[in-house]
This record gives C-alpha cells, structure tokens and sequence, in this order.
C-alpha cells in the first residue's frame, strides 16, 4: 500500500521539479525583461542629461553674458558721479573764468584813465605831444573794446554756466530714479543667475540620484538571477530523495519476498540505504544553507 | 570585444540564468547541456575565454570534461570553474589536479561571479 503511496509521492515531487523548473524559467525571462527595460531607462536619462547639458551649457552662457550686463550695470552710477563731478569742475572752471572778466574789466578801466592822462600830458607839450596824443587815443579805444569784450565774455559765460547748471540739475534729478531702476534690474539678473545655478545643481542631484537607483535595479537584478539558481540546488535535492526511496522500495520488495534470508537482511538492507543517502547528501552543500567552516564548504574557491 | 565564455550544466534554470547574468554584464555566452556536447563544441572550434561547468551531469561529468578539454590545443591556459552544489573534498582536489581553476558552490550570486570572472579572466 505504502509502495503505490510512494509512487504518488514520487509523481508529485517530479511534478514539483517540472514546476519549479518553469516557474524558476518564467521569473528569469521577467527579471531580463526588467533589466532590458532598466537599461532603456539610463539609456533615455543618459540621453536626456547629455541633452540637458547641451542646454544648460546654452543657458550658462546666456547667464555669464547677463552677468556681464548686470556687472556693467553696476557700474553706471559710479560712472555717472564720475561724468558729473566733471561737468561741476567745468562749472567750477565757468565761475572762475568768470571773475577773471572782472578783473579785466579792471584793467581796462585803468588802461582808460591811462589813456585820458596821456592825452591830458600830450596836449600840454603841445606839438610835439601830437603823435603820443594818437598813441593816448588809440589806448583808449582798446581799453573801451577790451572793456566791451569782457563784458560780452561775462556775459556768455553766465549763459554758460546756467546752462550747464539747468542741465546738470536735471541729469541729477532724472539719474537717481534711473540708478534705482538700474539697480532693480542688477539685481533680477544677479537673482536670474543664482535660480538657474540652483535649478541646473536641483537637476543634476536628481539624474545622480536615478541612475544611482537605476544601478542598484540591475545589482539586485543580477542577485535575483544568482537566487533562482536554488531552484536547481533543491531540484538535486529532490532527485536525491527519489533516489534513495527507490532503492529503499527495492530493499522492501527483497525483504517481503519469499526469501528468508533477504527478510532477515532487511533492516541491514534499509541502514544500508540510509547511510548512502546521508553519505551523498553530506557530499552535496550549497552556498545558501549555512554549512560548518571546513575547506569543502568554502563558497567560493580559487586555485 | 566582448569575451566569450561557456557555461555547461544539465539544468535549464541554470543555463539560462548563467546566460542572463553573463550577458547583462556584457559576455557572450556559449551552451552545453553536458560535458560530452561542450567538448565536441571544443573541438568543433568554439574558442571560449573561460568554461564555467557543473561536476554532476549526465553523458559526461565536470570532472571527466575538465581533463578531457584541458588536454585539448589551445585550451592548456584557458580558465575553468566548477560551479556545482558538489562538496566532497577529493572531488575538488581531483577537479584542481585536472587543471580546474576555482570551485564555486551553487546558487552563485551576480556580484560575486562577475567578481570571480574578473580574477580569473584578466581586461574582462
């Protein structure tokens, strides 16, 4: 009875391996088909951070050469101080020009009285003062043109110097609101600059982050294929069992027979049969099951 | 180039999970179901880099393959592992006198066979 019962057992157990065979089949073909699609993975964030390089490199010029705008932006209002503390020095230069027309004026003034007093002197001598008499006259008329002359200088410098003044006022008026926008705008450029670093440093610790992950998929991918190995290990196993079970069946039909001496050897027939399922399967580890440290259970060897 | 190695076991799991592993670290993959067809392979030409074999198969065993194709030209220096669940001592030390080059228990994972592989096959 238990015979035919063994024989069911034995069924199920090969059914088992056949099972497990094609599970352990179907797993691998599932566990490449993830890998294959891992590796379409890196190679589309390869392909897509290549791209985004190409335009973050793009981006980055276009930032440096904003940077150098916003630079020179900065620059202005010192520029500008600098423009209009020349205008005042030409101001400076108008008023003292300026006074310098005064004291031509006072020149010429006394170069007038001179001239009266020549003529005065050139009268008394008479005759002989006739021709310093036209040098006297001649002084006078110059220092009445110089007086004229100077009057007129005056007069075109002050036009001058209310001119550039108006002007000046005008260009410190206007400036200071155009320095506050110039400012504004250095500012959002410098701002433009800093977002697109902290974008272009956000986006490179992502792509670093999923291909770092993606490599870890295909490590345990390869464990995973390393795994499905045991099916083959408890396959053995199996087929062992079945082994040593059939001659123990054998043992047991020798033993029922008609043969008393093979009745009387049966015990000795089914210790036999034992010792040489424990010796075979004492001479089979694997790397899984936690075997004592002697040389034979040394995972991995080298010659 | 990618290397060329041969990976010789009577079951399919194995064979096919050998071959995903080797080619997914960049290996071209030879295959034989026991020793007799991997040697008639050999000397049908089949220049493989390195032969990964079981101990125990059918037809022909690990052992038995080992001597017979070290004794082959061309395959004096070629590595040899034997990946097997086998562990009796004497068959390692019959395995390393015919010229084995490591012994590997089974289930062997991805890592530690690409790390053997590169020991065993220099630029690999």
């Amino acid at each position: 009875m238990y015979l035919r019962l063994d024989a069911a057992i034995d069924g199920t157990l090969s059914g088992v391996i056949d099972d497990t065979e094609s599970s352990a089949r179907a797993i691998i073909q599932s566990i490449r088909r993830l890998h294959d699609s891992a590796s379409t993975l890196a190679s589309y964030l390869d392909g897509t951070n290549l791209q985004a390089g190409d335009i973050g490199k793009e981006i980055a010029h276009s930032v440096a050469f904003l940077s150098d705008i916003a630079n020179f932006i900065e620059r202005l209002p010192a520029k500008m101080e600098q423009n209009l503390e020349s205008v005042q020095a030409v101001v400076a230069e108008i008023k003292a020009l300026s006074e310098m027309t005064t004291d031509v004026k006072a020149i010429s003034l006394q170069s007038h009285l001179l001239g009266i007093n020549a003529a005065i002197e050139a009268s008394r001598a008479g005759t002989a003062g006739t021709a310093f008499k036209v040098v006297a006259d001649e002084m006078r008329k110059l220092a009445g043109s110089s007086s004229t002359m100077a009057l007129k200088i005056n007069t075109g410098l002050a036009r001058a110097q209310q001119i550039v003044e108006s002007g000046l006022q005008s260009t410190i008026t206007e400036s200071s609101q155009q320095l506050a926008d110039v400012s504004k705008v250095a500012a959002s450029i410098h701002q433009l600059r800093d977002s697109f670093e902290d974008m272009s440093q956000y986006y490179k610790t992502r792509f670093a982050i999923v291909i770092k992950h993606n490599e870890d998929l295909v490590r345990e991918i390869a464990e995973a294929l390393g795994q499905i190995q045991y099916q083959d290990v408890v396959r053995q196993c199996i087929e062992r069992i079945r082994i040593a079970v059939g001659r123990r069946n054998e043992a047991l039909r020798a033993g029922w027979g008609e043969d008393p001496a093979a009745c009387a050897a049966l015990p000795e027939q089914l210790e036999l049969v034992l010792d040489e399922y424990l010796a075979e399967e004492g001479n089979h580890r694997h790397s899984v099951r936690q075997t004592p440290d002697d040389g034979a259970s040394r995972k991995i060897e080298l010659f | 180039m990618a290397k060329t190695i041969m990976i010789v076991d009577d079951s399919s799991t194995m064979l096919m999970s050998l071959r995903n592993s080797l080619e997914i670290a960049g290996f071209k993959v030879l295959e034989a179901n026991d020793g007799m067809v991997a040697l008639k392979n050999l000397q049908g030409g089949a220049k493989p880099d390195l032969i990964i074999t079981d101990i125990n198969m059918p037809n022909m065993g690990g052992i038995e393959f080992i001597g017979k194709a070290r004794a082959l030209p061309g395959l004096r220096f070629i590595p040899i592992l034997a990946l097997t669940t086998e562990s009796q001592q004497g068959k390692r030390d019959e395995a390393k006198k015919l010229g084995a080059t490591g012994w590997l228990l089974k289930p062997v994972s991805g890592t530690d066979l690409n790390k053997i592989i590169k020991q065993v096959l220099p630029g690999a």
